[in-house]
Order: C-alpha cells, then sequence, then structure tokens
C-alpha cells in the first residue's frame, strides 16, 4: 500500500506539474516594450544604410531584437484601428516603419511629421519590395523611448 | 475660351488624380486560425504594403512575415518555425492579381462596391491562383479595398503537429483592408 501511495502522490505531481507548464505556456504574454531593455540602438539613416548594403546580415543580427531607433517621423499613416509611424531615407525612399502596441498607440498619434522621435520596438525584418521598388524594414509591439 | 481651357485643365487633372496607382505601407492582413481546442493562433500585421491601379485594376499586396504579431510569444516562435512559415526562408507573402468586374466601380463616386479579384497567391514559396470577393469603398479622395477569404494551408505546404492535431486550422480566415 505504501508502495502505491508514493506512485500515486508521484503521478498526482507530475500532472500537477505538467498542467503548470501547459498553464504558463498558454498564458505568455510580451512586456510592454517601454519596460524591455533594447538590445540596440541606431540613427534612423544610418540603420536603412546598414539594411540597404547588406540585407541578409542585417536580418540576421536585428531581427526579432529589441531596437531603439532615433530619427524624424516623415508620415503617420493611420490603419485602419491604428497608426503607424515612418522615418524615411528621402534620398532613395527606403523606410522603417513602426506599428504600435495597443497601449501606446496614444502616443503615436501624438507624433507630428518632421518631430525628432525615439522609438523602441521589435524588429520584424527588411526586405526589398517589387511594389515600391525600395528597401523596408518593419517594426511591431513599439512605443515610445523615454 | 478660357472657361474651355479651364474645364478641360480640371478634367484632365481629375483624370490624373484617378488613374494613378495607388500605394500605401500601411494596410492590414489578420488571420485567425483558432480551432474549438485553441484560441492563440490569431496574428495582425499592420504594416503590409499594397497598390492599387484603378485604371488597369492592377492590385497586390507585400506583407513580411515577422510582422504578423501575436500576443503569445511560444505561438509566434511557432508561427516562424520551419515547421509552419519558415519565414527566414521565405520572408514575404505576396498577392499579385486584378479586379474582374473592375467597370462596376466608380471611383469618382461615393459608394460601397462588391468587387471580385483573380490573382496568384504566394506564401511558404508557393503560388497558388486564389478568387475572392472583396468591396471597394470610394469616399471622397479616400479608396478602401476589403477582402476576406480563407486558404488550404495544405496547398501551400505548411503542415506540423499543432495543425495535425487540431490545434491549428486547416484552412485559416484572412481579412485584408487596404486604405489608399
Amino acid at each position: 500500500m505504501k508502495r502505491y501511495k508514493k506512485w500515486i502522490i508521484g503521478l498526482v505531481v507530475l500532472l500537477l506539474g505538467g498542467a503548470g507548464v501547459i498553464w504558463y505556456l498558454f498564458n505568455l504574454k510580451y512586456d510592454d516594450t517601454a519596460t524591455v531593455k533594447a538590445d540596440y540602438t541606431v540613427n534612423a539613416m544610418d540603420f536603412i544604410k546598414e539594411f540597404k548594403q547588406d540585407m541578409a546580415a542585417a536580418n540576421k543580427k536585428y531581427s526579432e531584437k529589441i531596437v531603439t531607433v532615433n530619427g524624424t517621423v516623415s508620415a503617420i499613416e493611420m490603419a485602419d484601428t491604428t497608426a503607424n509611424i515612418k522615418m524615411t531615407d528621402t534620398t532613395n525612399g527606403a523606410y522603417i516603419i513602426f506599428a504600435f502596441q495597443q497601449q501606446h498607440l496614444a502616443e503615436a498619434k501624438a507624433m507630428k511629421e518632421g518631430e525628432q522621435v525615439s522609438i523602441k520596438g521589435s524588429c520584424s525584418n527588411g526586405a526589398f519590395s517589387d511594389i515600391l521598388e525600395t528597401e523596408y524594414i518593419t517594426f511591431k509591439r513599439c512605443a515610445v523611448n523615454k | 475660351m478660357k472657361k474651355t481651357i479651364l474645364s478641360l485643365a480640371m478634367v484632365l487633372a481629375t483624370g490624373l488624380l484617378f488613374a494613378q496607382k495607388k500605394t500605401t505601407t500601411s494596410a492590414v492582413i489578420s488571420f485567425d486560425a483558432t480551432t474549438p481546442i485553441d484560441a492563440l493562433p490569431k496574428a495582425e500585421n499592420k504594416t503590409v504594403i499594397a497598390s492599387l491601379d484603378t485604371k488597369s485594376g492592377a492590385i497586390a499586396f507585400e506583407a513580411a512575415v515577422k510582422s504578423f504579431a501575436f500576443s503569445n510569444p511560444k505561438i509566434q516562435e511557432h508561427f516562424n518555425s520551419k515547421g509552419w512559415m519558415d519565414s527566414d526562408q521565405f520572408a514575404t507573402a505576396s498577392f499579385k492579381g486584378k479586379i474582374n468586374n473592375l467597370k462596376e466601380v466608380k471611383f469618382n463616386k461615393d459608394g460601397t462596391y462588391p468587387v471580385e479579384v483573380t490573382g496568384d497567391l504566394t506564401m511558404h514559396g508557393e503560388t497558388k491562383t486564389l478568387d475572392a470577393k472583396g468591396t471597394i469603398t470610394v469616399k471622397g479622395k479616400v479608396i478602401v479595398a476589403a477582402s476576406d477569404f480563407s486558404v488550404k494551408l495544405e496547398d501551400y505546404k505548411v503542415s506540423g503537429g499543432a495543425i495535425a492535431a487540431g490545434k491549428v486550422a486547416k484552412e485559416p480566415t484572412i481579412k485584408v483592408v487596404a486604405e489608399f
């Protein structure tokens, strides 16, 4: 009986542990980007230049990393229920675009064209657009860097 | 004479305004692959590039796969992994098509016009012809193209344990909204 007890307790502990891990994974959420430390801090135009020079190497370095980008707002694009901020290299049309986290949308909407800003977000990747015939770099889950 | 020239100039200007290829870098594509046993696999990409040629009816989209934002980091990781979208190798998904019933859309008159679009959808390195229904809404100078459709993941060679286990829908629904 004692031996069975041990087995039953072991099984219950195992089941509870497994359920806990599943519950934890299902309920994982991204942190507020404003509170996350950036892996890199860059100047917008230098950042674009780095992607234009070697897209593969830049993607390897920055993709899915938290990056703070300092630069000038070239456009605020209202998209469906959201607002994106753009920084554009006017010499060639290449651009960076930032999609904001829901809780930081008001910060994006308050920005003005020509304003110097610092934005922190998760760099998705850079690519060449066949439609626009230029390079672009996309960010998600952004916040104003304070 | 002056009036004629002015009228002609206005007609030309209006023609140019509505004939040009319109683009946006902030179209939104959302997809929903949730199932009764998993409500997590759904995401939104708010930085999609889109174009619409009001003269020819050509319509195109380009979406960076890694720009699809999930609420759960683990699902985001799975989505981009080799077993799913393999976004390191297939970084973008794209659509190039045409509005079949372009004559029924009056870009110079406010209204919502039902459209049928046919084109090639490329994702995960596979290209398939897609027919989709949607709408073009004209309001002043703003044109909004929208469509809801579904795709079979197996057509694009997207497979994996989560799909087989019923945690990810075999035919996710996709919603596209582009404001020009």
